[in-house]
């Protein structure tokens, strides 16, 4: 593929699937009318009140919600995959999805509001990665070992915790409202989310983007990329704390939504192989589309909207059995 | 003129001592053949060459700056490194895998642009390995892997190469084939070489081939330098050292001169239980 379509591809199938989903959804409002809507400002003509309500104050911001979450979550699976040499590691590998699971709860328990799950799951997220660094260093290294092992005990101590929390729970009230948001939804998308949230999910994407040509010299290994001339303590910090912030910032808008941060990496990598430099962009560009795609099904499916960790995976299952077929494995 | 020094250098990890008092000279177009059993210390020496690892005590010296006072990406443009036994996790193109040479001359944010590539295309027009270039590298055999390390090594443009056993694990052919291009090189870029290897022919072959090398023994924390192999490869030296009987032959070969080559005849310890059972 030639630059030019390549980039035009992964640029152009997000935002064309972001237009066609606002025109998608439960409540009946036809083509016309939406393209009345948006022309509204130039011809003047009157304005539903309720269709303008719909469109730009739920489906606009759900999907570009949608397509930033979906995004942040693919990149930051690659990037990990590509630091810890493993490509079974995805965004929430070093406890992240746990401890911002674990702060949603907890503010649901202790506050009983949805407003304060934001800042409690973003942080108790970075709480569990700093955990992780500090139990690489008890070992006296931060080698990509410890921290993979730090991960996994971070990560179970806060899935006991949350546990902990939903067994106390008011089982009526509270215990639903926990478990549905460990299921993940993008049904509470609003503007102010968007820009909360969005600021660490765009300056972690844009770190990881910035810096992806590196993650490629830092696959080939501590000592290798040491002796290409980078320095590998503090770019690994580096990737850590920008795959961290976009996981974070996702996790805590949008609950935990499995599946993207570790398998939309592999598609990508059996479209256009694994050279990061091209990989992190088409992740990026995947990750969003797919999630717009599973979100769109959510609101379509059933009234009562379907869980999103529920459908990520039951779509985006045989869909990468059928790209595994098609691909046959090829660069990956 | 030197330009790598190590000035009694010691490195331990923990409490188990790898080298103690070690002193290594290599001047500028020279190779330098370092020689020792399994275990004694030479990745380690040279992960303290390329600043991966801090000495305890002593100094080492590149072009006469101190390593420890240079970052990675300084060491990088001055030694280039291509390593024993590499790890594939991801299948790259084999000139994805080249352009990574070029790390220490890229920016933070930046990737390698259209000259880089062109370097890369000329490093495998020149080593006749053109056809490598689009494939992917985890599926290359493990002596066009060595060729490709060693082809990454050069695209850094640095004056010293360091190489760990870079023909362990090849066959017959294709470890003469890493060998001769490496003898190429040398030949064709003055480039300055360190060599650990376990084989001491190979200090053999490349004197024969005219190249000036030095050979170093390593054992028990210690690195004697011994000179050129004509000197310090004698069936004396061979025997106090790898306690193996050999005879080291001079062979006329039609139009390559005389080559010396050592064969191995016993280990002592063998010789030893020989002689018990009579």
């Amino acid at each position: 593929m030639n630059p030019y379509g390549f980039y035009s591809f992964i640029l152009g199938s997000p935002l064309m699937l972001v237009l066609v989903s606002i025109f998608l959804g439960r409540y009946p409002i036809s083509i016309a009318e939406i393209l009345t809507l948006f022309a509204s400002p130039f011809t003047g003509q009157d304005i539903n009140a309720t269709h303008f309500g719909i469109i730009f104050y739920v489906r606009v911001p759900r999907v570009l919600l949608g397509a930033l979450v979906g995004g942040s979550l693919a990149v930051s699976g690659a990037a990990f995959q590509g630091l810890f040499r493993n490509p079974l590691v995805s965004s929430g590998m070093l406890g992240v999805s746990s401890g911002a699971g674990f702060g949603a709860a907890l503010a649901l328990i202790l506050c009983n509001d949805f407003f304060y799950v934001y800042p409690f799951s973003f942080g108790f997220g970075l709480v569990a990665v700093f955990l992780c660094f500090f139990i690489g260093r008890v070992t006296g290294s931060t080698q990509a070992i410890t921290l993979v092992l730090g991960g996994v005990i971070v990560g179970s101590i806060f899935s006991a915790l949350i546990s902990f929390l939903k067994y106390v729970a008011d089982p009526y009230d509270e215990l639903p409202a926990i478990v549905f948001w460990l299921m993940g939804s993008l049904s509470r998308a609003e503007y102010t989310q968007i820009l909360m949230a969005g600021i660490p999910m765009a300056l972690g994407s844009a770190g990881l983007m910035m810096i992806r040509w590196r993650l490629n010299v830092l696959a080939m290994g501590d000592k290798e990329a040491h002796a290409l001339g980078i320095n590998v303590n503090r770019n690994r910090a580096f990737i850590i704390v920008c795959a961290t912030l976009a996981t974070a910032g996702a996790v805590c808008v949008s609950g935990v939504i499995g599946w993207v941060g570790l398998v939309v990496p592999h598609m990508g990598r059996m479209i256009i192989g694994n050279n990061n430099k091209d990989l992190i962009p088409v992740t990026f560009s995947i990750g969003a589309t797919f999630l717009v795609l599973v979100d769109d099904i959510s609101r379509l499916i059933t009234t009562s909207e379907m869980p999103l960790g529920i459908l990520t995976s039951l779509i985006g299952g045989p869909f990468f059995i059928y790209l595994l077929k098609q691909t046959k494995g090829r660069e990956w | 003129m030197a330009l790598l020094r190590v000035e009694s250098g010691t490195f331990s990890f923990g409490d188990a001592v790898i080298f103690n008092g070690v002193d290594l000279t290599v001047s500028k177009g020279e190779t330098l053949c370092l020689l020792g059993p399994n275990g004694c210390g030479k990745t380690t020496l040279i992960d303290c060459i390329l600043g991966f690892y801090k000495l305890d005590q002593g100094r080492i010296m590149i072009d006469d700056k101190p390593v420890n006072t240079l970052s990675p990406k300084q060491i990088a443009q001055m030694i280039a490194y291509v390593p024993q036994k590499h790890g594939r996790h991801f299948s790259f193109s084999v000139l994805d895998v080249l352009l990574m040479g070029r790390a220490p001359y890229t920016t933070f944010y930046g990737s390698p642009d259209a000259s880089d590539i062109r370097r890369a295309e000329n490093i495998l027009d020149s080593l006749g390995l053109s056809h490598l270039k689009h494939r992917d590298y985890t599926r290359l055999s493990g002596g066009e892997t060595q060729l490709v390390m060693i082809m990454r090594a050069l695209i850094q443009e640095t004056q010293v190469i360091v190489m760990d056993e870079p023909t362990a694990h090849l066959d017959f052919k294709h470890e003469l084939i890493v060998l001769e291009t490496i003898v190429r090189l040398i030949k064709e870029r003055g480039l300055t070489l360190v060599m650990a290897t376990h084989f001491p022919n190979h200090a053999f072959y490349f004197e024969n081939q005219g190249i000036p090398v030095q050979v170093a023994f390593m054992n028990q924390q210690r690195v004697n330098s011994a000179g050129p192999p004509s000197r310090a490869l004698t069936e004396k030296n061979l025997e106090s050292f790898y306690h193996v009987k050999t005879c080291v032959i001079n062979h006329p070969v039609p139009g390559k001169g005389t080559i010396k080559h050592i064969i191995p005849i016993q280990t002592n310890s063998n010789h030893e239980k020989i002689k018990q059972g009579q």
